[in-house]
């Protein structure tokens, strides 16, 4: 349509005498026009919240990782079609409100002079405080959710320096470059370094926490599945930075146990800390 | 008394013998000369004494930078005023006008100038080469990073390269608005003959121009290797170039809290008759906002690197665990300064986009007061957020709770501007020249960096994404995607207006989309990096992310070739293109009501404001700016450094 033709689509006029309201139908008018890109690239928005994060994060080996992922797919889809307002305006400013002609020579005519709408601004603030209410209420839950401690946790000292991850069972006596979890058991990571600052990155298990010079900090998860992950160092920390890394899996508490023996533990105190029973 | 000079020529006019010495003979040069002998003289006197204590080397490294910037300093002439005022005898009138750039032409760009055009266009050069460096840095990360175990750089000078990229970007970034913009344009917008406090203009310039070489030389220093977050312990035990790294930053906060304090004073006592802050115009509004948040933010950096430096050269620790000090106190400073930084960085530069917005939407701007009350909120909110960097270093679990409550609810007056800005497109005549390309752009790429960062704001999520590249590719596509592209909006609008040039927009829009689709398919792929869980700040990395980093690295090449591209559109118009008239746009704002390229004196006469500069198709559609007639027995002074009239020497 052109520029320069007044839009159809004011705020419908009292008539007086004979004059019309505006009757075209809803698709032909430039907010049903908005409408249809809105409602197009809100579902793209949505399909991409849906599978984006499925295929390119990796497989998360706990609850705490899939809670992740959840996160992910849960804010997309709640701002698809926020963003997708802003886009869809945008998109259409340039087909249906462009000024055409010579673009050496600004408009003939201004723009109509609409300085603010209070309706707007409440909805528009109305809507985003309530979308900001209810990722908080995501956000927290699911968080206060994962600093609880269990019963039945496995502990286990992280140690790093520049540049190698140590992981020291307590009761067993092993000490190793291999962090292995049993599945389906809490465990809680004791986390500290000797030299600087490094971050321990379980990535495949969603946790996170800083490896501090002088102070433990603690993080929990409970793997739920079986694999394999690597362990790596997500704070910059010196000339290897990049090398810092450690593999490490979830197997079941047979396996643990084995392991655990084979790395020097007696079995009693393997069995103990894989909670095997006799 | 009249000066009986066309004001036009202002510049190219002789002027009286009756001062001079050595003030006259400063320039650039003399500036480097001196700060390269103080530096040396400073170096030998602590080679001699403190070589071989415990922490000498530190200590020299630190006392040569110092005596750099002093020197250069003194060299330049930033100092001169004072000192000369602390000897008894203050400047006179004609030094006065020497200073502000009377009587040298083009020779007044490499000098110590108190108008706020020549630090305006000062600052621009000065930010494209910074923007040269820092690209040149990345494109050097991306080569690296071409393949997993490439060898083009060594770990330790990949590291080196990451530190510089992201500081020397930081410090480009809080000046790329502040500097050309705040200081050419702000003070005409508003209707003052310069800024408030012009000499300390200029020495905000020069002071920043000093803290430079340290930075750079931070690579001969054996390298920062700490990231520019510096994270102590690591940057406590850092080769001598975190000493030259901590005085750039040093000297740079001093540069950033002179020039905010010049904003505010000048926005708050300049304004001409009829400027009511109801009127302001909304870039005035943003960088008064930066301004005022840069004042809040950049102490804490200070008293960082203070503690940082007598940690390393005089055995205090502050950061050192065992000995009573923490690396979390550093964080906790860092981020105090770092969070309000980002808002410094974008509020500015989003202020200038909505001026495009506004001109190029023939519009007036949608919702003035709430996208200023806006800008207000995100600099109160920006104060209380920094934790939300600190979610996974294990300090103070209970406040991550509340560090996220504050941090998504940021988003809500981040919302307001958009709403700003789609409200302004809404229905308008969208005049689709190059600066409205990158304000489009600039919301394609915001919105995408500002979900992003919802994701991040989110502590379990951040547990997994913290210290990987999803969180590069994230504030690169606030930073550079949303600042740096709504400041190229703004150079693209007031490009006429400070070189006098139109911009060769043929050649721009090919920069626009190099640059629009190299932004989207570099950050894509470090969103895609980052996914799959690859950590920063790495040179060599595992095999499984070697797609992704192809996809970064290609979108890299093209976006520095865009860069490339649009530096080409300047320099090429600066030399071919057709001269600018006063107002190309057809905009309502005051710096368009003066001449191009605007003479010393911005106004013959004092203008009077009746109306916000955004009357665009208003029915009863009044000039925004009365001009009186010319007052002949009116005094045509182009800055003086203060409003009192000057005793003028002898007389």
């Amino acid at each position: 349509m052109s520029s320069d033709q007044p839009v159809t689509d004011d705020p419908p006029v009292l008539p007086q005498g004979d004059s019309i309201i505006p009757t075209r139908p809803f698709f032909s008018r430039p907010i049903g026009k908005i409408f249809i890109i809105w409602f197009l690239m809100t579902t793209v928005g949505v399909l991409i919240g849906i599978f984006a994060p499925h295929h390119l994060m990796p497989t998360f080996l706990t609850h705490e990782g899939t809670d992740v992922w959840r996160t992910m797919v849960l804010f997309t889809i709640l701002a698809a079609p926020v963003a997708a307002v802003v886009y869809a305006v945008a998109a259409y400013s340039l087909v249906g409100w462009r000024h055409r002609g010579n673009q050496d020579e600004p408009p003939p005519d201004d723009g109509p002079p609409l300085r603010g709408n209070s309706t707007v601004t409440a909805i528009w603030l109305g809507t985003s405080t309530v979308l900001v209410l209810i990722l908080l209420a995501w956000g927290l839950t699911v968080y206060s959710a994962e600093d609880v401690s269990h019963a039945n946790t496995l502990q286990i000292n992280v140690t790093g320096q520049q540049w190698l991850w140590t992981f020291q069972y307590p009761g067993t006596g092993v000490n190793t470059r291999t962090l292995v979890l049993p599945v389906n058991r809490p465990v809680q990571f004791n986390v500290t370094s000797v030299d600087v600052t490094h971050g321990f990155w379980p990535a495949a298990l969603g946790v996170q926490v800083d490896a501090n010079p002088g102070v433990v900090t603690v993080i929990r998860a409970t793997p739920d599945k079986l694999g394999t992950f690597t362990v790596r160092c997500s704070q910059l920390c010196g000339l290897y930075h990049s090398f810092m890394y450690a593999p490490g899996s979830v197997v079941t508490s047979a396996k643990f146990s084995q392991w655990l023996q084979s790395q020097g533990a007696s079995t009693t105190a393997a069995e103990a800390a894989a909670f095997v029973k006799k | 008394m009249t000066v009986d000079f066309a004001p036009q020529l202002l510049e190219d006019t002789p002027i009286g013998p009756t001062a001079g010495g050595l003030y006259r003979r400063q320039n650039v040069w003399t500036g480097l000369a001196a700060g390269i002998l103080l530096g040396f003289v400073a170096y030998l006197i602590s080679h001699a004494t403190l070589e071989g204590s415990n922490w000498g080397t530190d200590m020299v490294v630190t006392v040569t930078m110092v005596g750099w910037v002093v020197g250069f300093n003194l060299g330049v002439g930033t100092f001169n005023a004072p000192l000369r005022w602390a000897l008894g005898h203050d400047q006179t009138y004609d030094d006065e006008l020497y200073a502000a750039g009377v009587g040298q032409g083009k020779k007044r760009y490499y000098k110590f100038c108190t108008d706020h055009k020549v630090v305006g266009t000062q600052y621009l050069v000065l930010v494209v080469v910074l923007f040269g460096i820092g690209g040149t840095l990345a494109m050097m990360m991306r080569t690296q990073l071409i393949s997993p175990h490439s060898s083009f750089l060594s770990a330790n000078a990949y590291n080196a390269i990451v530190s510089i990229h992201g500081m020397c970007m930081i410090i480009a970034t809080i000046i790329m608005v502040t500097g050309p913009f705040t200081n050419f344009i702000m003070p005409i917008m508003i209707g003052a003959k310069d800024m408030a406090f012009p000499r300390l203009n200029a020495m905000s310039f020069w002071v920043v121009v000093s803290a430079i070489p340290p930075l750079l030389a931070t690579f001969v220093l054996g390298g920062v290797d700490a990231g520019w977050t510096t994270y102590a312990p690591l940057s406590v035990q850092a080769p001598p170039a975190m000493d030259a790294f901590a005085i750039t930053m040093i000297v740079f906060v001093i540069s950033v809290t002179v020039s905010g304090v010049n904003t505010i004073v000048t926005i708050f006592t300049m304004r001409a008759k009829g400027m009511t802050l109801g009127r302001l115009p909304i870039f005035t509004w943003a960088s008064l906002v930066g301004a005022a948040l840069s004042i809040y933010a950049m102490p804490a950096l200070l008293i960082a690197f203070t503690s940082m430096i007598t940690d390393r050269v005089t055995g205090t620790s502050f950061f050192v665990a065992g000995q009573g000090g923490t690396g979390w106190l550093w964080e906790n400073a860092f981020w105090i300064f770092g969070h309000p930084e980002v808002y410094i960085i974008l509020i500015p530069p989003v202020g200038a986009m909505l001026e495009v917005a506004s001109t190029f939407a023939r519009k007036p701007l949608f919702g003035y007061k709430v996208t200023v009350a806006g800008f207000v909120a995100i600099a109160a909110l920006s104060i209380m957020v920094w934790a939300h960097h600190m979610f996974t270093t294990g300090w103070a679990p209970e406040l991550a709770g509340p560090f996220m409550v504050t941090t998504e609810i940021i988003s809500i007056p981040t919302g307001i501007i958009f709403l700003c800005l789609i409200g302004t497109i809404w229905k308008g005549r969208i005049w689709t020249r190059l600066p409205m390309y990158f304000v489009y752009l600039f919301l394609w790429n915001f919105i995408i960096g500002g979900v992003t960062g919802i994701y991040l704001s989110d502590t379990p999520a951040d547990e997994y994404f913290h210290g990987d590249m999803f969180v590069t590719a994230h504030f690169h596509y606030t930073l550079l995607g949303g600042a740096m592209i709504a400041a190229t909006a703004g150079l693209c609008y007031w490009f006429p207006k400070i070189t006098g040039k139109m911009l060769n927009e043929r050649i721009g829009k090919t920069a626009f989309w190099l640059i629009a689709i190299g932004i989207q398919v570099t950050y894509f792929g470090m969103f895609w990096e980052g996914f799959e869980g690859m950590p920063r700040r790495v040179a060599f990395y595992d095999p499984i992310f070697q797609h992704a980093n192809d996809m970064a690295t290609g979108g890299a090449y093209l976006l520095m070739l865009g860069w490339l591209v649009l530096l080409y559109a300047g320099i090429e118009s600066l030399r071919h293109c057709r001269t600018a008239p006063a107002n190309p746009w057809h905009s309502k704002t005051l710096e368009w009501k003066v001449p191009t390229p605007v003479p010393l004196v911005n106004f013959l006469v004092d203008p009077v404001v009746t109306s916000d500069p955004y009357g665009y198709g208003e029915p009863d559609q009044v000039e925004p700016v009365v001009i009186p007639p010319p007052d002949p027995d009116r005094e045509l002074v182009p800055n003086l450094s203060s409003d009192k009239p000057l005793a003028r020497g002898d007389e």
